[in-house]
Parts: C-alpha cells; sequence; structure tokens
C-alpha cells in the first residue's frame, strides 16, 4: 500500500533545534537533510543567522533519486506542486516559492511540468526589526514524486537551526547560482503581440537584439489552456520570432492571456505576461483525421496520387510522347533500361525536392508544397519550358534543329541519360497539379520527422513512375496500342493544344506575381483572409467560408470557375450570411502556409467552414455544389 | 522521439474529442464480468463518468475517505448511471484484471453501475482523460456537460475532502435542477492515467 511517509524524524530535529536555540551555542546554520524513500529533503539559508529587519533568502533542496521528478508551480497535465508551510518564529514572514525554470517531462501522450536531480527552492523570509540572533525555523513541506511509471505523494517537516555567524553559509553560494538563475521579467527591450489563430496561440516576439536562442518553450502558469504535452513550433523572421503555443480544445475560462514563463534554450527564463487579441479557435474537423493517417495510409495515398498525376494535363501530353516513343521498337533489354532509368529520373527528382522543402523548413522559413511556383523566375521558365515542348509538338521544329548537334547527338547516344531527364522533365511539369488526397499525405509528411517525409515523397515518385515502368517491363501491353504511322503526327498536334493553354495560363500566374496584373480587382463578395479577421468573426457568431487558393493551382482554379463563382453559389452564401475570406497563396505567405499547417496541410486548395458554436469543417479539394450546400445547409440545424 | 509522435497523433486524433458542449463520444467497453455497456444505450438518463486507477494515491484519497462511494451511491439513488473506467495498459504493473478490479471495487464498498476495463485507452483517449480521477457527465441527449476535476483541493490528503467544493456534486446538482451547470470544465487534478 502507497501511504504518505512522513518523516517524523523531522519532528525530533525541529525539537533539537528548538533546544540548540535556546541554549544559545555558536554552531552555524544547521539541518539535517531528511529522507524519504525517493526525495532526500533539506532547508538551507544563506547566512548563518538572521539579521534584524533585513530579508533572509532559505532554500528547500529537494534531491530526487535517479528518474523521479518533483513539480512546478504549473504541475502539467498531471501532479502536484510542492508545498511549504512555514513555521516561524513569531513577527517572521515568508514570502512565496520563487520557482526554478521548469522541464517539460513526457509520460505517454500526457506531460509534466517538474524538475529532476535536485531543486532548490527559494523563498525570502522577512526577519523582524527586533529579531533575536539565534533562531529556528520550521517546515511542513509536501511534495509529489512521480517517473512515467508512478507517484508517490511525500512529505517531512523539516527545521533549521540560525545559531552560526551572521555570514554567508555553506549554501550561500548555491543559492546566489540559483537566484541568479529563476526567471527574469522580460522588461525593457522584449516586445510580444500574442494573437489566437485555428489550434492555439501565436505568439510575435520581438527580442533584445542581443538576445539569441536555439530553442523556446512557454511554459504557462495557468492549467487547462495550453496543451502540455504539444511541442511549439518556433519559426524566425527577420528581426523576430514567432512561437506557436498549442491550445487545449477547450480552455478553462477562455484564452486571454499568455502568462507563464518563456524558456530559452531549456535555461533561461522570461517571465511574460502577454494579453491574447482574438479568440483560438477549434482545430477544423477532419484535420485531425489527416494528421492521424498514420505512416502506411499516407504512403498508400502518395502512391495514389503519384499515379493520378500522370492524368493530369500538364503531364499526360509530356508522357504519351514517351510511350510512342516506345512503339517505335527497341529490345526488350533497352526498352526496361529505359524505364528504370525514366523511374530513377522522377524519384531522384521528387526527393531532391523534399530534400529542399525539408531544409527550408528546418532553416525556418515557412513553406509549403507548391512553394516553387511561389517564385516568379520558376514560373517563367516553366512558361518557357512548355512553349518549347508545344512548338516541338506542333512539329514547328525538332530538338534537334535547336539544339546544338553536339547535345542532340548526346541525346542519342545515352539513351538512358534521356530517360533520366524525362523523368525530370515529367515532375517539372508536374509540379503545377495538386491531386486530390495528396494535401494529406504531403501534410502528414511535413508534420513528421525527414525521413518520414522522404519515404512519403518517394512513393509519390513511384506511384507517378509505376505505369511507364510497368509499360517497359511487360511491353505486350504496348501492342495494344495502334501501330506507328501518320496518325501520330496529328495526334501530336493535338496534344500540344493543352501544352499552349498550359502557357497561357502560366503567363497569367507570372503577370499576377510580377503585379503587371495587379491584385485581380475581386467582387466585394470577398475579403482577404488573415487569422485575426477569422478570429474576429467567428467571436461575432458569423459563419466564415475561407478559401485557401493560388493563380497557379489548377485544381483551385476549376473548384472557383465551377462552383465558388457562380451566381448560385454566391446566392447560398448570402443566404446564410457567410462571410467569405479568400487567402491567396500565388505569392509566399509566411501567414497562409501557417494557417495550411494548423489545417494539417501543406498545399492548396484547402476549403475550410467556420460554424458559430461547433467545430470548423473542411471540404473535400474536389469541390462540387451538392457538397457546398450540404455543408452550408447543415449551418441550420 | 517516439514519444512526440505519440503525443502528436494523441493531439490531432482527439481534436474533437471530450469537448463540453459537443456530443460525448460513444463507446462499448466489456465491465468487469466481460458484459459489454455500450455509453448511447443510456440515452435518457445522466451519466457520470470516472476515471479510476486502485493505485494511484489521489483515487485513494477519494476511496479512502468513501467520498467517491458516497457520490456514487447518491446518484445512482437518482436514476443516474455511473460508469468507472480503468485505463490502465495491460502490462503497466498498476493494470488490474478483471477479477481484480472486480474485488477492490466491492473491497472498497464501491457502487458504480458498472466498472469497466479500457486497457487499449481507447476511450481515455477519446475523452482526452488525463488524471485519476478525471470526471465527466454525459446529458440525456448524449451530449457532454462537464469535464473535469472531483474537487478544488488538489492534495492526496482525505482530510481536505471534507473542506473541498465538489465539482460533481454541484454540476449533477444543477443538471437534475434542469439548471445550467456553472462550473461545466475545471481543471482535473491526480495521477496520470497509465496509458
Amino acid at each position: 500500500m502507497r501511504t504518505s511517509l512522513s518523516a517524523r524524524r523531522g519532528l525530533l530535529l525541529l525539537a533539537a533545534a528548538a533546544l540548540l536555540g535556546t541554549a544559545g551555542l555558536e554552531t552555524p546554520a544547521t539541518a539535517a537533510p531528511v529522507r524519504t524513500d525517493l526525495v532526500e529533503a533539506e532547508l538551507v539559508a544563506e547566512h548563518g543567522a538572521p539579521e534584524p529587519g533585513k530579508p533572509l533568502t532559505v532554500g528547500l533542496r529537494l534531491r530526487a533519486a535517479k528518474g523521479w521528478h518533483t513539480y512546478w508551480r504549473n504541475p502539467g497535465d498531471s501532479g502536484q506542486p510542492t508545498s511549504i508551510e512555514w513555521l516561524l518564529p513569531s513577527g517572521y514572514t515568508a514570502g512565496p516559492i520563487q520557482w526554478p525554470v521548469p522541464e517539460k517531462l513526457p509520460i505517454g501522450p500526457l506531460a509534466n511540468y517538474g524538475y529532476e536531480n535536485e531543486v532548490l527552492l527559494l523563498t525570502d523570509l522577512a526577519v523582524p526589526p527586533g529579531a533575536k540572533a539565534p533562531a529556528s525555523l520550521g517546515a511542513r513541506v509536501k511534495w509529489l514524486v512521480c517517473n512515467p511509471e508512478r507517484c508517490i505523494p511525500e512529505s517531512a517537516e523539516l527545521s533549521l537551526a540560525l545559531a552560526g555567524p551572521a555570514g554567508p553559509t555553506q549554501w550561500a553560494k548555491a543559492i546566489d547560482y540559483a537566484r541568479e538563475a529563476l526567471p527574469e521579467p522580460a522588461g525593457a527591450g522584449w516586445s510580444f503581440k500574442a494573437s489566437g489563430a485555428a489550434g492555439g496561440v501565436g505568439l510575435e516576439i520581438a527580442p533584445p537584439a542581443d538576445f539569441s536562442a536555439k530553442t523556446l518553450h512557454f511554459f504557462p502558469y495557468e492549467e487547462g489552456k495550453v496543451r502540455h504535452a504539444a511541442s511549439q513550433a518556433l519559426e524566425r523572421r527577420d528581426g523576430g520570432l514567432r512561437l506557436f503555443v498549442p491550445a487545449v480544445e477547450q480552455p478553462l475560462g477562455g484564452f486571454q492571456r499568455l502568462h507563464g514563463v518563456l524558456v530559452a534554450d531549456g535555461v533561461r527564463g522570461f517571465e511574460i505576461d502577454v494579453p491574447v487579441k482574438g479568440a483560438v479557435l477549434a482545430q477544423v474537423a477532419g484535420a485531425a483525421t489527416v494528421a492521424s493517417i498514420g505512416l502506411l495510409a499516407a504512403l498508400a495515398l502518395a502512391f495514389a496520387g503519384g499515379l493520378i498525376l500522370n492524368l493530369m494535363p500538364c503531364v499526360l501530353p509530356v508522357l504519351s510522347i514517351k510511350v510512342l516513343g516506345f512503339a517505335r521498337g527497341h529490345s526488350a533489354q533497352e526498352m526496361r533500361a529505359h524505364g528504370l532509368f525514366y523511374g530513377a529520373g522522377v524519384l531522384a527528382s521528387f526527393l531532391a525536392l523534399a530534400a529542399l522543402l525539408i531544409a527550408l523548413k528546418a532553416a525556418g522559413s515557412a513553406v509549403g508544397w507548391g512553394f516553387q511556383l511561389q517564385s516568379p523566375v520558376f514560373v517563367g521558365l516553366l512558361a518557357l519550358l512548355f512553349t518549347a515542348l508545344a512548338l516541338n509538338l506542333s512539329g514547328v521544329f525538332e530538338f534537334g534543329s535547336l539544339v546544338p548537334a553536339r547535345l542532340a547527338g548526346a541525346t542519342a547516344k545515352h539513351p538512358h541519360a534521356d530517360a533520366f531527364l524525362t523523368g525530370i522533365l515529367a515532375v517539372v511539369v508536374a509540379s503545377p497539379c495538386t491531386v486530390p488526397f495528396m494535401g494529406a499525405a504531403l501534410g502528414y509528411a511535413l508534420t513528421e520527422s525527414a525521413l518520414v517525409a522522404l519515404a512519403v515523397f518517394a512513393a509519390l515518385g513511384t506511384g507517378m513512375a509505376a505505369p511507364y515502368v510497368l509499360l517497359a517491363f511487360e511491353p505486350r501491353w504496348l501492342r495494344r496500342l495502334p501501330k506507328p504511322g501518320p496518325w501520330m503526327v496529328t495526334l501530336k498536334r493535338w496534344l500540344a493544344l493543352p501544352l499552349y493553354a498550359t502557357v497561357a495560363w502560366l503567363l497569367w500566374v507570372l503577370s499576377i506575381q510580377v503585379g503587371i496584373a495587379g491584385a485581380q480587382p475581386e467582387k466585394d463578395l470577398w475579403q482577404p483572409y488573415s487569422e485575426a479577421r477569422v478570429a474576429e468573426l467567428v467571436a461575432q457568431g458569423k459563419p466564415v467560408f475561407v478559401d485557401f487558393t493560388a493563380a497557379w493551382c489548377v485544381t483551385c482554379q476549376v473548384n472557383k470557375q465551377l462552383v465558388l463563382s457562380r451566381p448560385e453559389t454566391e446566392r447560398d452564401f448570402a443566404e446564410r450570411g457567410v462571410v467569405l475570406l479568400r487567402a491567396d497563396w500565388t505569392r509566399e505567405d509566411p501567414e497562409i502556409t501557417r494557417a495550411l499547417a494548423s489545417l494539417g496541410r501543406n498545399g492548396v486548395p484547402v476549403y475550410v467552414l467556420y460554424r458559430p458554436g461547433r467545430e470548423p469543417r473542411l471540404l473535400p479539394e474536389i469541390l462540387t455544389r451538392e457538397v457546398l450546400q450540404g455543408a452550408l445547409a447543415d449551418l441550420k440545424s | 522521439m517516439k514519444a512526440l509522435l505519440a503525443a502528436v497523433l494523441f493531439a490531432a486524433g482527439s481534436a474533437l474529442a471530450g469537448t463540453v458542449g459537443q456530443p460525448a463520444p460513444d463507446f462499448t467497453l466489456a465491465d468487469v464480468s466481460g458484459k459489454p455497456v455500450k455509453l448511447s444505450d443510456f440515452r435518457g438518463r445522466y451519466v457520470v463518468l470516472e476515471w479510476v486507477n486502485p493505485e494511484c494515491p489521489y483515487v485513494e484519497k477519494h476511496y479512502g475517505s468513501a467520498n467517491m462511494q458516497g457520490l456514487q451511491k447518491e446518484f445512482t439513488s437518482k436514476q443516474v448511471v455511473w460508469l468507472s473506467i480503468n485505463s490502465t495498459r495491460e502490462g503497466h504493473y498498476e493494470y488490474y484484471p478483471p477479477q481484480k478490479m472486480a474485488g477492490w471495487m466491492k473491497q472498497v464498498g464501491g457502487a458504480p453501475s458498472a466498472t469497466l476495463l479500457d486497457p487499449s485507452g481507447k476511450v481515455g483517449r477519446a475523452y482526452q482523460a488525463r488524471t485519476t480521477p478525471h470526471m465527466y457527465i454525459v446529458d440525456p441527449k448524449g451530449m457532454l456537460v462537464y469535464a473535469g476535476g472531483i474537487d478544488d483541493k488538489r492534495s492526496t490528503s482525505q482530510a481536505d475532502v471534507k473542506t473541498a467544493k465538489n465539482f460533481v456534486r454541484a454540476a449533477m446538482g444543477e443538471a437534475l435542477a434542469g439548471k445550467p451547470i456553472s462550473a461545466a470544465s475545471t481543471p482535473p487534478y491526480g495521477c496520470s492515467i497509465k496509458y
């Protein structure tokens, strides 16, 4: 049975100390440590004797057995802070415990805030002007000591005889050191801004110029608001930092302020109290399932997404040329090698993209899938590439006539290199197309470790390369294709059309990006998106629809034309008083990237319907009027 | 890393669960005699969910002082269903197999409507139960109307039970009187659940 292990020895010590005190013996401040099963507890003082009218710092030293911990003032998901009930000579008063910087101690899916090994909890005592020199201090101390498996409440009665010379004791140095290490108020030189966002609070931090830290973590004084176990993402921006503090679903008493300690590099603490503007929004329904789809599901989704990429209008023409090339009759061995090199090219490109994305994220940039297309340079080059491909298909030129003969010859001489390059080309041209549920897989990938992210991207590449590689290994399937002939030339001319369309579209994207077309004068129906605006509207109890979109995102444009911009849809929105916000990701925008991440996504399109009084709802990437109408009808109930 | 991954999945997987004002996640769990018990079978009645672990000092406080048994008797006599759930994982040394759990409940004179075992922790996680005890109230329509602690005195001292404000009694009192629950979310305290 686990009962409270009261250290009775402490009482005896207290009595002994009192005796010593009355005897007036000149001994240094003494107190024997009290040992329970798991903790060694002791009172220590900075000075050997009280000085009348001057404060005296005393410390409670708790040393927990290896692997065990005691608690901070907010214990986290479970546990109990250490408490001290002082038994002091008359006229003395004790201040509060001065808590050192805590550690986050994970326990399965939960977390505790506390101290492993040894902690020195300081308290300042006010010594009355008439205090007598030898004095005896007592304290009833209760603590909970836990390891990840079990918790034991313990208590002790501790005493400390202050009967020595008035100078510093052997503990003075340790106490001074502990005092220096206490969290300090984040005062001059710091500025903070906190605002509610989906699933938590964004804390903008402008630290003093000489401040630098590798890690930051916010420990709240209050329970029931911050998700204790969650990691807090730190983002670096020019001149500032942004820490995302995830909240529990139902912050107790609302989330009005961030009051607690901001801990840099696990050791330096800065006390902050920052009001939170706007409401903390519930996590979006569906976002949860996205993030928790698990590795296998993410791999399967990525593979399927890769397969479907082959059918996208930007990819299909390029690939069909290749397939037709097969039909020209190579030896089986050559064809297999071709297929494998093509697959390797696809895979290598996806892995390179993934590596770049991971590196950018690790460096603190807020980037997402499709980030390449946010660069006008990339879009411009892509437009040129598509132009060349389209002209080639139209028969305006053969590559040989444009590319120096030596290079063209090289292509012929190195068919493997050619196949590999085709693989790269396929990935490059596929990049404007996001495919349904690729968003989910990539969103998952990028919230996980680099290795998982690479695996998911590899699955995507494998899916994209699979049909072509299979064809290379099973040429019998190829024989079902019509025999080569003049019809191929005609087909090529037709296949050029989607490519021209792609060029036109890329130029349109480019014109928006470089500002020639300017911000498209949206109809007044749509307002620009911001986290603060959503929080404000939701707080007013209004339903809000957010369209996360980008000019370079084909699916987004299709949804816009077929659903969102239709007059009847606009009427539906108006009837239900839905406020429409558009988050345009055509150019890089960290706020939107962050919002996407909080939805478990890393690309567009994403459609979210915020419903007053209920959790927000995520709508599918392929939007239909029926789906939207259903979601809107659901608003009323 | 594993812990972090678990934390992320936990956080994500239960983003909507165990939220006051939302439907209470439905579940079916075997009681200590092996009989399946389904939450939604109790529609039309109030249901109290109590997370319990006999090895936890905070649970000992509330059973040692007969506080928990008293609440169980008080409310089951008013047609309220009381489900005590142990989510300790099998394999943890604090895990009680069905018979042992039944024996303990009998020994302490507990009077819940059923004592349920959730060794996979699925139900505990769905409610985001963090501590033992951690208390929930489901209304006759199946909505979660209370989530939080048993009372406001965070301690293992049985003496504190008398002076503490018991949140569950207050909430059930208001609910049964047809009044809105004034403190519908409170901080739970206790041992962490051994998921």
